[in-house]
């Protein structure tokens, strides 16, 4: 049955266009599909609603370009939720070419909002070193920035005036993809025992579960249903909902194609044949 | 007594914190174990480690390069030296290398950090020495790509497209590259073998690569692969220590169970 | 001639453990300062590599090896960035953060989309039931793949609760499990070399 191994050895590149019609045509056609909201990011929004206007967080934006899909919405509906609670938001990156997306993140924010730089918000850009830049924050603020982003001394804008290190901060919160949120949870949560909330790639998420469990952490969330979730408890339909629509397409094109594979597997079986040739993954050894 | 209080850091005069004395105790049993093994293998002279199907097919996959007249690449992960998961990456390259060498075909290694560059062309020409033959080492082979993650991606499977090396090795630290990595490698119809210490990218390894080597079997393929008493005796010392950690597990379950906390309190790290 | 290197391997990896257990401001900052020198270092290093990446390109463009045009693109851009680095800065709004923000984003980018593709493509090849294990690698793949999605709660409100048990229970079991063993292997390995046991990081004796 050659059609059999047909389906069995598909031409990558139908595979590719399948993806790629299926992620391309919710973003352009959105489909709007309800998104389930879990106890982990309600928790963390609770964590950030409970906050009394004038609370100051810091937050810490530790991405770059390669992971905004999943992060940028996430800070944005992080900010947006901050800026109408009157939070006030000390934010930082702690890469470089985080600098640029920190920033824009912010200003979509705010612009919806109508934050306002230096009132509502600081952003104090980049500083490297990471385990020193959150130990130093701990000790000193301004001994790791003495000045924001744009030059403006700390002690002259008003949000940063009175903050000299954790304990002048309600919350830290920290939306990273890489190894940055374990020495948050370290440093600030461990050692200055700041209370500490994690946006996180969902391929990491689970990595975080044990400090939930344990109150570590007040919330998590986790990857681009995550920033879903809060999007709906904000709501607002942002890239994140945008986005969940897409993947959600391209997730049953990616299970239809294994049904498929299966099914020809199996019928292949049958008539007596190979199944296609040898066996791929470290599952079959 | 086993929680400390909160203490302002730049005032803390203390020279021991008590509530780490779970650690000290849980390290120094530890070193209790690994110096009674090394007395045991020393006194033996062989012991016993259940065979690893990734590691038995490292040999494979450079006879297979070898038929082919391909070279074998090597991605020693991406992270640096602070990474543990790079220093097993960089001790298995050495023993690889000597293999290689042996055997006479080709080892390409590219490198995401610059120190890690610089060992491992210092651990593969020793390798080569050691087996031999200097003159066979190709000054290169080991080479630095890119610090950022995408970029050496792009390099990898465009070496990877162009040279079709016969088998792919990845051990070390790996993160979202993995799965492009081994996909791509699959595609051109390598021997795959990969091992990393980072959980998040087993099962993109799992599904894409020939075999894999999960979590703590990295470490322990360098002991493995040289067959050395001493370093055997540190993956029984291991064993040791994850089979204290498991009763000690148990242990604080069934007396939580039993309404006394005390155990699973005290395993707690401050 | 290795004796050097090892004693400091054992003094510094011996400190910096130690360190661990001591919480005094003194014994942290001297931690702090390690920490900071080894950015120092790392600085240094990118030299090493710039030379190891010129050198590697230059071979293949002197021996007119296949493709070597595309190391000619390479050497001119290891050139003119770090030229347009040191003379007009890498600041904000300078040539090279334009560069970077034009071209080296959108190709990172880029790469990392192309996780969405290879992940459908290994997926038809690896998730085939050819044995007890990967039938249920399989089923569970399936079930995480539709309940972790909206449609999955279309399909019925009880998947995301199903998919949320096999990430909490099975899932976090399984992983905490590895990452013990994980971390006795590195607590080895780290020992391994404290001790001196394991050598071949250093290279030629």
């Amino acid at each position: 049955m050659t059609w059999v191994r047909r389906l069995l050895a598909i031409d990558r590149r139908i595979i590719f266009l399948l993806v790629g019609v299926g992620a391309a045509l919710p973003l352009l056609f959105p489909l709007n599909l309800p998104v389930a909201v879990s106890p982990r990011v309600k928790a963390a929004y609770d964590a950030i609603d409970a906050l009394p206007p004038g609370s100051k967080v810091l937050l810490s934006m530790d991405y770059e370009p390669d992971i905004m899909a999943e992060l940028f919405p996430m800070s944005v509906a992080v900010l947006r939720h901050c800026f109408r609670k009157h939070v006030q938001v000390i934010a930082m990156t702690l890469y470089p070419a985080g600098t640029g997306l920190g920033e824009r993140a912010i200003l979509t924010a705010a612009k919806a909002e109508g934050a306002v730089r230096n009132r509502d918000y600081a952003w104090l850009g980049y500083k490297s070193g990471f385990q020193v830049v959150m130990i130093g924050i701990g000790e000193n603020l301004r001994g790791m920035y003495p000045v924001d982003f744009y030059g403006t001394r700390l002690d002259s804008i008003p949000v940063t005036r009175h903050v000299n290190s954790y304990a002048q901060l309600q919350m830290v919160i920290n939306l990273s993809g890489s190894s940055a949120a374990d020495y948050w949870i370290q440093f600030a949560q461990g050692r200055y025992h700041a209370p500490l909330v994690i946006g996180c790639t969902a391929v990491m998420a689970t990595d975080y579960y044990p400090y939930l469990s344990s109150k570590q952490l007040l919330g998590l969330i986790g990857g681009m249903k995550g920033a879903a979730e809060y999007e709906r408890l904000i709501d607002i339909f942002g890239d994140a909902r945008r986005g969940m629509d897409a993947q959600s397409l391209v997730h049953v094109i990616v299970v239809g194609l294994v049904i498929v594979g299966n099914a020809a597997l199996f019928i292949s079986k049958r008539s007596g044949g190979d199944g296609g040739g040898p066996a791929s993954g470290s599952m079959t050894r | 007594m086993l929680r400390s209080g909160f203490v302002t850091p730049q005032f803390d005069t203390r020279w021991f914190d008590p509530a780490r004395w779970n650690v000290l105790i849980g390290v120094l049993l530890f070193t209790v174990f690994l110096v009674v093994n090394i007395f045991r293998a020393r006194a033996k002279g062989n012991l016993y480690v259940r065979p690893i199907a990734g590691l038995k097919a490292l040999d494979e996959a450079i006879g297979r390069a070898t038929e082919m007249g391909r070279p074998v690449l090597y991605v020693p992960g991406l992270s640096d030296m602070s990474e543990v998961g790079t220093f097993a990456a960089i001790t298995i390259c050495a023993r690889l290398a000597h293999r290689v060498a042996e055997m006479g075909c080709d080892i390409d290694v590219p490198c995401y950090d610059p120190v890690v560059m610089t060992v491992l062309d210092g651990a593969v020409r020793e390798a080569y020495s050691k087996a031999g033959k200097p003159d066979a080492f190709r000054p290169g082979c080991v080479h630095y790509v890119s610090a950022q993650q995408m970029a050496y991606v792009a390099a990898v499977n465009g070496f990877m497209l162009r040279e079709l090396p016969a088998a792919n090795i990845y051990m070390g630290s790996f993160y979202a590259e993995s799965l492009l990595l081994a996909e791509t490698g699959a595609r051109t119809g390598a021997i795959q073998i990969a091992g990393t210490d980072k959980v998040t990218q087993l099962p993109f390894f799992v599904c894409a690569c020939d075999y894999t080597l999960l979590g703590e079997e990295l470490f322990a393929a360098s002991a493995y692969l040289g067959r050395e008493p001493i370093q055997l005796a540190t993956v029984i010392a291991q064993d040791w220590a994850k089979a204290l950690a498991a009763a000690a597990i148990v242990g604080a379950l069934v007396l939580s169970a039993l309404g006394n906390p005390a155990l699973q309190t005290w395993l707690k790290v401050a | 001639m290795r004796r050097g290197p090892l004693l400091l391997t054992f003094l510094s990896g011996a400190a910096i453990a130690a360190l661990f257990f001591i919480p005094h401001y003194k014994a942290q900052a001297a931690n702090s300062m390690l920490l900071e020198w080894t950015l120092v270092v790392y600085a240094f290093a990118l030299i090493l590599g710039s030379i190891s990446l010129w050198n590697s390109h230059a071979r293949k463009v002197r021996d007119r090896a296949e493709g070597w045009g595309f190391s000619v693109v390479t050497l001119v851009s290891l050139l003119a960035i770090t030229a347009l680095g040191v003379w007009k800065g890498v600041g904000e709004g300078t040539p090279v953060d334009s560069i970077y923000n034009t071209v080296n984003s959108p190709l990172a980018s880029t790469m990392f989309a192309l996780l969405a593709f290879v992940i459908a493509s290994a997926a038809f090849r690896a998730f085939r039931a050819r044995s007890v294990e990967a039938t249920l690698l399989l089923v569970t793949a399936i079930v995480m793949m539709i309940g972790r999605v909206s449609i999955g709660e279309l399909i019925s409100h009880r998947l995301p609760g199903i998919t949320e048990w096999l990430l909490d229970v099975p899932n976090l079991a399984a992983k905490r499990a590895i990452a013990i063993g994980v971390g006795l292997g590195a607590v080895s390995t780290a020992l391994k070399i404290i001790l001196g046991i394991e050598r071949s990081y250093l290279g030629r004796s």
